[in-house]
């Protein structure tokens, strides 16, 4: 085997883009060449769609459902963008039953199938934006993912959100391998968002990995159903993704994050979030 | 050689998807051999692709695979699960300990397992002692909150109080729900205690057949406690069994072979050193296929592809497949012959004496095929039998390991064959379509529900009873003691009310309400109305 499996959870706040971001990093990591599996772990089952070009997808729940316990891996995972191996968890209706137990359920099928080949690179598990019970937090149990990438913005809510995260991480951490990569930043286009993720980053101990800027271009693709990459792969977003990819790639920064108390996570908002009117070379932290 | 089992895994694939098991099917023994397809589902195992329209069966919607048709029954009555079964696996071990993380309730059977293991303890002529479970007594706060505390304490305080050899962990449907991490407490705690610390992952709604709680127990042992660096015993054979008599000592001797019991009743050691060994076989392929594969695969150690020794054709040839594998051919033909000599005289007694007798078997699926043959040995008539549950192929996927079409082609059909989980209210039907003078029931609450039907039961509980060729005239006699107490029983029929309805004592199909559910609708609008009125 040429190199192991490297198996990468993103977690980040509702409705911030990690489904978007985790497919157009996908993709920029099959044209580096590599094998992916993503595996969405959201009951809404959104996870592959620029992958598969379009919801295509039955869920291995609906597939459980249906099948009972016949079910062959090829009933749940579909080929996508590049060969790039599609599952989503899929869950309950709303308000009914465990989606937590849901992804449990999920992930121990795959495994029994045997989805996890050896000619895999990576496996992305795109989890659902709060890890509300012990269901959510399977994807970074022992033997699944090691690396953690939280997608944020420099919107309030969202560093609120990661910091959260960066708890469940820090004791998942000390009990067994799993680190946090970095963070990314899908950029919402607030103000000095780049140096205020950047600084937010530095204080949990990690990186601001990349700085995804905000363009249309990934509006356009997704009503396409596909990538940046996919879509028009000679636009500077699908560079920007190129970036990320590689710098995922190439990264070796893996850490237990030191989360914030709420104070001083407000006191870094206050900083870089009012005082916009300063030029960046006037204020360091 | 059948697709490996992969022993990296946390969790056993379960029995339904593993094996195609199914609970509830009715009709001739003959049919179920000919829709199981042991032959396709062997090439499967293989790897081979079979398409669907060769398959046969009941195939699922778009879904590749068909599995055996089954019926769907709308009530459990009664039954256990997979979490039960650990419990008496592994907490039937002499010097581990098994902490169940759940609510008490999950503990509830554990004072009825020790009655068992003390039994087991004394027919193998081993110390008798209580299982050592604990249970880590999960409250409301433990849901909210998570109790992995709570575990790590009760692992701590099992090795203080009892230095076991290892620790296992239990699931249960509580603890599985909240997604306690068992796995990595299991492994953080390890270098601790300094004991293998093995998590079990057994909730009871993983499975509808309590028996992956087996292949659970035995997936454990092998992934922690085998020995990966083996010194060959060459007089040294694996039975996976549960509690029953050393017998197989008795029929293994004249083959120069020790017997390792495993897994109820045994040490860590005993454990350990089934990589030594030169063969493995069981006295129930339901029970012993996982490991005996699992030892195959990843430790070579073979597994016998035989028959299960049951009746002359079985025993003859489970001896014959060992004799291969030890090198003793030509004794064993002369062990063999020697031995249907011996018990001949005492088998055409005790034939002379079932004359014109009919009987039932009630238990477990593979051992109920080598329970038929040791009845049908004896000239007993059998026309029915009900098994808790049917695989339709075996780990191993072994090319002599078909029990059930062994048994059809040696001694013939059996006209009601039912597969039924422990359903006690199908009983006034099941025995009403059969006649029969006695039954044979291993799950021990079913026998007297059997006798109060009228029928003497006898509760097997020691399953060694009826196995080699010993094992024909140990059962015919027992028997002959049970059949004396055909009066008794009728007695007892007579006093004893059942607590169904006439309506349903009325029916004549056990899976009326599988096959036509309505007419349960239709006894309660009537039975409602009979009310008001």
């Amino acid at each position: 085997m040429a190199k192991e499996l490297r198996q990468i959870a993103i977690y980040g706040k509702g409705g911030i883009g990690k489904s978007t971001t985790t497919q157009n990093l996908t993709a920029g990591l099959v044209e580096r060449g590599n094998k992916v599996m993503v595996v969405g772990c959201d009951p809404k089952a959104d996870s592959t769609r620029l992958l598969l070009g379009g919801l295509a997808q039955r869920t291995v729940l609906d597939t459980l459902r249906e099948n009972g316990e016949d079910i062959e891996l090829e009933d749940i995972l579909k080929e996508g963008y590049g060969g790039t191996r599609c599952v989503e968890s899929g869950g309950p209706e709303p308000g009914v039953g465990c989606a937590g137990r849901g992804i449990i359920t999920s992930i121990g099928l795959l495994e029994r199938l045997g989805a996890y080949t050896d000619d895999l690179d990576y496996v992305f598990y795109d989890v659902l934006g709060d890890v509300v019970c012990g269901g959510f937090a399977m994807p970074i149990r022992e033997g699944k993912a090691k690396e953690i990438y939280i997608v944020a913005s420099g919107e309030m809510m969202a560093l609120y959100a990661a910091n959260n995260i960066s708890k469940g991480i820090a004791r998942y951490a000390k009990q067994g391998g799993v680190r946090l990569g970095g963070i990314i930043c899908n950029s919402r286009n607030v103000d000095r968002e780049r140096e205020l993720v950047d600084a937010f980053a530095k204080e949990l101990g990690t990186q601001l990995i990349h700085f995804v800027p905000r363009d249309n271009e990934v509006q356009r693709a997704e009503i396409r159903k596909k990538t940046v990459i996919d879509h028009k792969p000679d636009a500077h977003q699908a560079d920007e993704y190129r970036e990320l990819a590689r710098k995922i790639e190439e990264n070796t920064q893996f850490v237990i994050p030191k989360p914030l108390t709420q104070e001083r996570l407000e006191e870094i908002l206050l900083e870089y979030g009012l005082f916009d009117s300063i030029k960046e070379n006037d204020y360091h932290i | 050689m059948a697709k490996k089992i992969n022993l990296e895994m946390t969790s056993v694939e379960n029995r339904e998807m593993r094996l195609g098991t199914i609970i509830a099917w009715d009709g001739a023994a003959s049919d179920l051999v000919k829709e199981s397809d042991y032959e396709g589902r062997k090439e499967k195992k293989k790897g081979n692709d079979i398409p669907r329209e060769k398959q046969g069966g009941c195939c699922g919607n778009g879904s590749k695979a068909c599995r055996l048709c089954e019926l769907k029954t709308p009530l459990n009555q009664q039954t256990m699960c997979a979490n039960a079964i650990v419990e008496c696996q592994i907490g039937n071990l002499t010097d581990c300990i098994l902490i169940q993380h759940s609510p008490i309730g999950c503990a509830a059977d554990n004072a009825w397992f020790n009655l068992a293991f003390k039994m087991g303890l004394t027919r193998r002529h081993k110390p008798v002692q209580n299982l050592k479970i604990f249970c880590t007594n999960l409250l409301e706060k433990d849901m909210v909150f998570g109790a992995s505390d709570k575990l790590r304490q009760a692992i701590r305080d099992a090795k203080e109080r009892f230095a076991p050899k290892a620790i296992f962990i239990s699931m249960a449907c509580a603890t599985a729900i909240i997604g306690e991490d068992i796995d990595s407490i299991a492994d953080e705690m390890e270098p601790e205690v300094g004991v293998p610390v093995i998590p079990l992952h057994c909730e009871g709604f993983r499975s509808k057949h309590w028996s992956t709680g087996f292949d659970i127990s035995q997936h454990g042992v092998a992934q922690k406690i085998v020995k990966r660096n083996p010194k060959k015993q060459k007089d040294l054979i694996n039975i996976v069994a549960l509690w029953g008599t050393d017998y197989f000592t008795d029929i293994l001797k004249p083959l120069g072979l020790r017997v390792n019991y495993m897994i109820d009743c045994a040490n860590y050691d005993e454990l350990a050193q089934a990589s030594e060994a030169v063969a493995t076989s069981t006295f129930c392929h339901t029970l012993g296929s996982y490991m005996a594969t699992v030892l195959e695969q990843h430790f070579g150690v073979p597994q016998i592809d035989a028959p299960q020794p049951y009746g002359f054709a079985g025993t003859d040839a489970w001896l014959r497949a060992i004799a291969k594998i030890v090198g003793k051919e030509k004794e064993t033909e002369e062990y063999i012959k020697s031995e249907h000599e011996r018990v001949m005289p005492k088998i055409l007694e005790l034939r002379e004496k079932f004359k014109g007798v009919k009987g039932f078997v009630m238990t477990g699926s593979a051992y109920a095929h080598g329970l038929i043959s040791v009845l049908r040995e004896l000239g007993i008539e059998v026309d029915g039998s009900v098994v808790f549950h049917h695989d339709p192929v075996y780990d191993g996927a072994a090319e002599n390991q078909n029990s059930l079409k062994h048994l059809v082609d040696n001694y013939g059909d059996i006209p009601h064959y039912t597969v039924s989980k422990t359903q006690a209210y199908q009983l006034p039907q099941v025995f009403r379509r059969v006649k029969t003078d006695f039954v044979i029931i291993r799950h021990q609450g079913l026998a007297p529900e059997a006798a109060k039907l009228g029928i003497p039961a006898l509760a097997m509980g020691d399953e060694h009873i009826p196995v080699g060729y010993d094992g024909m005239i140990r059962t015919g006699e027992i028997l002959l003691d049970i059949l004396a107490r055909k009066r008794f029983n009728q007695v007892l029929q007579r006093h004893v009310e059942l607590p169904y309805t006439k309506w349903w004592q009325s029916q004549d199909d056990p899976f009326i309400l599988s096959k036509e559910p309505e007419i349960l609708d239709k006894a309660l609008s009537e039975k409602l109305k009979k009310k008001g009125a």
